[in-house]
């Protein structure tokens, strides 16, 4: 091959591979040549794991990318990002980084402010305004997959902790009792299907009852109408003003009844009470008697006196009878 | 065996040296353009060229083999799209330098060595000397430039090749779509990739070149040292390609880690 043929070929090589690496470079990055961009900054305390070429995002749409993240004045963090042509943002936005993906891609979203996570951190960070230059947006950064995993790491360590204590105290005769008490729950089940059944044809029944009582209530209800038109009837022709002196004759008789009652009431109330000073006496009485006091309560009490008693009584039928059979032996009747 | 470990630093030792000593001479070589330049484009063919369909033959199959490796790999909650990272990472930054300087250094190496060595051996440089040629200029400095240049153009062509295979893999054995593997492709690319790999590829053509030209012109005896300088310089080249492989790796990559 000529000197000229390979100077061509090696220049035609080289050229398109230059090209063709290139443009895949340019299409992998997703650039875009000519396309007019707006700036934007933002301003964060802190910026995690954001990288320069990360995307924006608005409501979900890929909207731009992170062109700049500089280190600014009094702890802030400034990130500029170049949003496409044309991109409105929403009223009173405010910029969110967070982590796109579990596998450390990280990507900025513009969002209104009412639409942030009401997150205390979060809030605090767009709050946190003071000194803010001129139109830029407020930012926070919404915490790190790794801070969520870490604090789901301590929950599965407790569900881990939970299941294994379900397992210690599920075993092999607490299955057997659970199936057990499924058993029952089943027998159980079955009996009250039954009382079901049965209350429900005793509802039936019931039901029927109250049908039959409707009905009577609705045949008292017809002769109650009845009653009533001969009411009426009866209040037309005149009787009702013979019923009404009537009843005030008997409700004359009726007071004088009850007032005749209340004398009666007033009376016993006045015997019952005499009655009550008696009996009080004859208790103090008795009462005296059981205690030994007085003449009746040592006849009572005493033996010996109603032996003397006795015996005296037997004396007297002796000599009532020997004076009977020789009076002049005890009368000496003279004159002078 | 002592003597024996001495034996072969003192030879490792030598071979840098005299790499050492030859790019130094490239360089002063370098002004003299009117004696390498009618060469470079002839070796640029040969060594760049004509190296390209081996090149995109290996990453293409490393794509198609990663792709699929990838699959086997992400299980469960892994997305199948970062089977467009995984080959786009490993064809862009590892593979596509690495496999095609090795496929090089035997390729390009060995023909570098056995020529310039045989030229050697049947006293050819010595009739440049005796020409008022600078054999360092004429057979060193357009191999070495061609070298230099044309690996990152057969790299290139490799990492476009392979990315176009390990596309095609899984849009067609994984069932993966466009959309899904270009996801994947773009999730964690960096320009940096490609610059990575291309003055990775740079390097390796030099070390190559270097190494195989030294071992040339340091051949002695006949086609038996002919063959020697082949192998010596193969392994050397492969042996200098992951040294550099891996200080490009601590130079680059532990510097932009965070």
């Amino acid at each position: 091959m000529s000197k000229r043929a390979n100077d061509w070929l090696v220049g035609t090589v080289v050229l398109v591979t230059m090209v063709v690496l290139i443009a895949a470079t340019m299409y992998l990055q997703q650039a875009e040549l000519g396309t007019r961009r707006t700036s934007v900054t933002a301003r964060f305390r802190d910026v995690g794991n954001m990288q320069v070429g990360n995307v924006v995002v608005i409501r979900g749409v890929q909207a731009g990318r992170i062109a700049q993240i500089s280190l600014a004045d009094e702890g802030w963090v400034a990130v500029e990002m170049k949003l496409n042509e044309g991109i409105e943002l929403p009223a009173d936005p405010v910029v969110l980084l967070q982590a796109a993906t579990l596998f450390g891609e990280w990507q900025a979203v513009i969002t209104a402010r009412g639409a942030a996570p009401g997150i205390r951190e979060v809030l605090m960070q767009l709050e946190d305004t003071a000194g803010a230059p001129p139109a830029t947006l407020p930012g926070a950064v919404l915490p790190d997959i790794a801070q969520l995993t870490s604090v789901a790491g301590g929950i599965a360590g407790n569900v881990a902790s939970i299941s294994e204590r379900v397992r210690l105290a599920f075993d092999d005769s607490a299955a057997r009792e659970m199936r057990a008490t499924i058993r029952n729950f089943n027998t159980m089940s079955t009996q009250l299907a039954r009382t079901v059944r049965e209350q429900s044809r005793n509802l039936d029944s019931v039901a029927v009852d109250v049908r039959a009582g409707a009905n009577d209530l609705s045949a008292g209800m017809t002769s109650l109408q009845r009653s009533l038109g001969r009411l009426d009837s009866a209040t037309s022709q005149g009787e009702l003003e013979t019923i009404i002196a009537e009843s005030k004759q008997t409700a004359t008789n009726l007071r004088a009844m009850s007032e005749r009652l209340a004398a009666m009431s007033l009376s016993l109330e006045r015997a019952e009470a005499s009655l009550r000073g008696v009996v009080i006496k004859a208790d103090t009485v008795l009462s005296r008697i059981e205690a030994g006091q007085g003449t009746i309560g040592l006849l009572v009490n005493d033996a010996s006196l109603y032996r003397n008693s006795d015996s005296l009584v037997i004396d007297l039928r002796a000599f009532l009878a020997d004076f009977r059979r020789n009076p002049k032996r005890y009368l000496n009747i003279s004159i002078f | 065996m002592i003597e024996s470990l001495g034996n072969s630093l003192r030879r490792g030792l030598g071979t840098v040296g005299a790499a050492s000593r030859l790019t130094v001479e490239a360089f002063k070589a370098l002004r003299d353009v009117s004696t390498w330049g009618p060469n470079f484009s002839a070796q640029a063919r040969q060594l760049g060229v004509d190296s390209i369909p081996i090149g995109v033959l290996i990453a293409g199959f490393t794509g198609i083999v990663l792709a699929l490796l990838a699959s086997y790999s992400f299980t469960g909650a892994v997305p199948r799209y970062l089977v467009g990272t995984l080959v786009q990472k490993t064809i862009m930054m590892e593979l596509a330098p690495v496999l095609t300087g090795l496929a090089l250094a035997g390729r390009v190496g060995a023909n570098i060595a056995a020529e310039i060595g045989t030229m050697r051996v049947t006293e050819q440089v010595d009739a440049l000397e005796t020409l008022a040629f600078d054999p360092v200029a004429y057979l060193v400095v357009p191999r070495v430039l061609a070298g230099t240049l044309m690996f990152p153009v057969v790299v290139g062509a490799a990492m476009f090749f392979g990315m176009i295979a390990g596309w095609g893999a899984s849009l067609l054995l994984l069932g993966l779509s466009t959309p899904e593997f270009l996801k994947g492709a773009r999730l964690f690319f960096d320009s940096f990739d490609v610059r990575y790999g291309l003055v990775k590829a740079a390097s390796f053509g030099f070390a190559v070149t270097i190494l195989a030209c030294a071992a040339g012109l340091r051949t002695r005896g006949g086609a038996q040292g002919v063959g020697g300088a082949a192998t010596r310089a193969v392994v050397q080249s492969a042996v200098m390609i992951l040294v550099l492989d891996a200080f490009w790796a601590m130079v680059w990559l532990l510097g932009r880690a965070r």
